[in-house]
């Protein structure tokens, strides 16, 4: 099911059909090539991006501009690629960063040496 | 209400810790960490600018803003070193 708005009542119908597939953490998903990763994310009502490294609470796209970077995913593995401002092609993997994991007790001494 | 989002650091935190030390914008943001997250301050800069001026004894004209410094947006050691070239 979409949530794309299809026929706009000012901008009209949708002329691009051109729907490409891409894997967002492990599910695939369409979109329309060239459209924002995170247009194309929202139209499947996917809101939560990625979640905060420390507290882990979700985090969507904000500023929708890439000026804030709290869209940042993984895009075919590299990291802090924008949702907001990435245009999707065939085959993408995307997936979302979740919290680091924190250092244990001992770990921590060794760092400070 | 959150102001600075990298680091989640609240509006109240800010006021609070302004109210307290009455410092500068460069100490506010040392002691919250607002403004030192992953987008550089990008979005909340000007914010915890004027945060720290409304707090009543910094509001001089010594007074220094936030400053932008290198690099401008994230970019990791692979970029900048040229190997997706």
């Amino acid at each position: 099911m979409t949530r794309r708005i299809l026929d706009h009542p000012v901008l009209g119908k949708i002329e691009n059909n051109n729907y490409v597939s891409f894997i967002f953490n492990n599910k695939v998903y369409k979109g329309l090539e060239n459209e924002s990763l995170a247009a194309a994310l929202l139209s499947h009502g996917i809101r939560t991006l990625r979640y905060h490294e420390d507290s882990g609470s979700p985090r969507g796209f904000y500023c929708n501009i890439g000026h804030c970077y709290e869209c940042r995913v993984s895009v075919n593995g590299q990291s802090g690629i924008r949702a907001c401002v990435t245009p999707i092609k065939e085959g993408m993997i995307v997936e979302s960063n979740g919290p680091l994991q924190p250092l244990n007790k001992e770990d921590r001494r060794l760092e400070n040496g | 209400m959150i102001i600075c989002r990298c680091e989640e650091v609240s509006y109240k935190e800010l006021a609070t810790t302004a109210a307290i030390y009455k410092c500068s914008a460069r100490e506010l943001k040392l002691r919250t960490r607002a403004g030192m997250g992953y987008c550089g301050g990008r979005s909340c800069r000007t914010m915890i600018d004027k945060i720290a001026n409304t707090s009543a004894s910094t509001q001089d004209r010594a007074y220094v803003s936030l400053k932008y410094q290198p690099p401008i947006r994230p970019i990791n050691f692979g970029n900048l070193g040229g190997q997706n070239k």
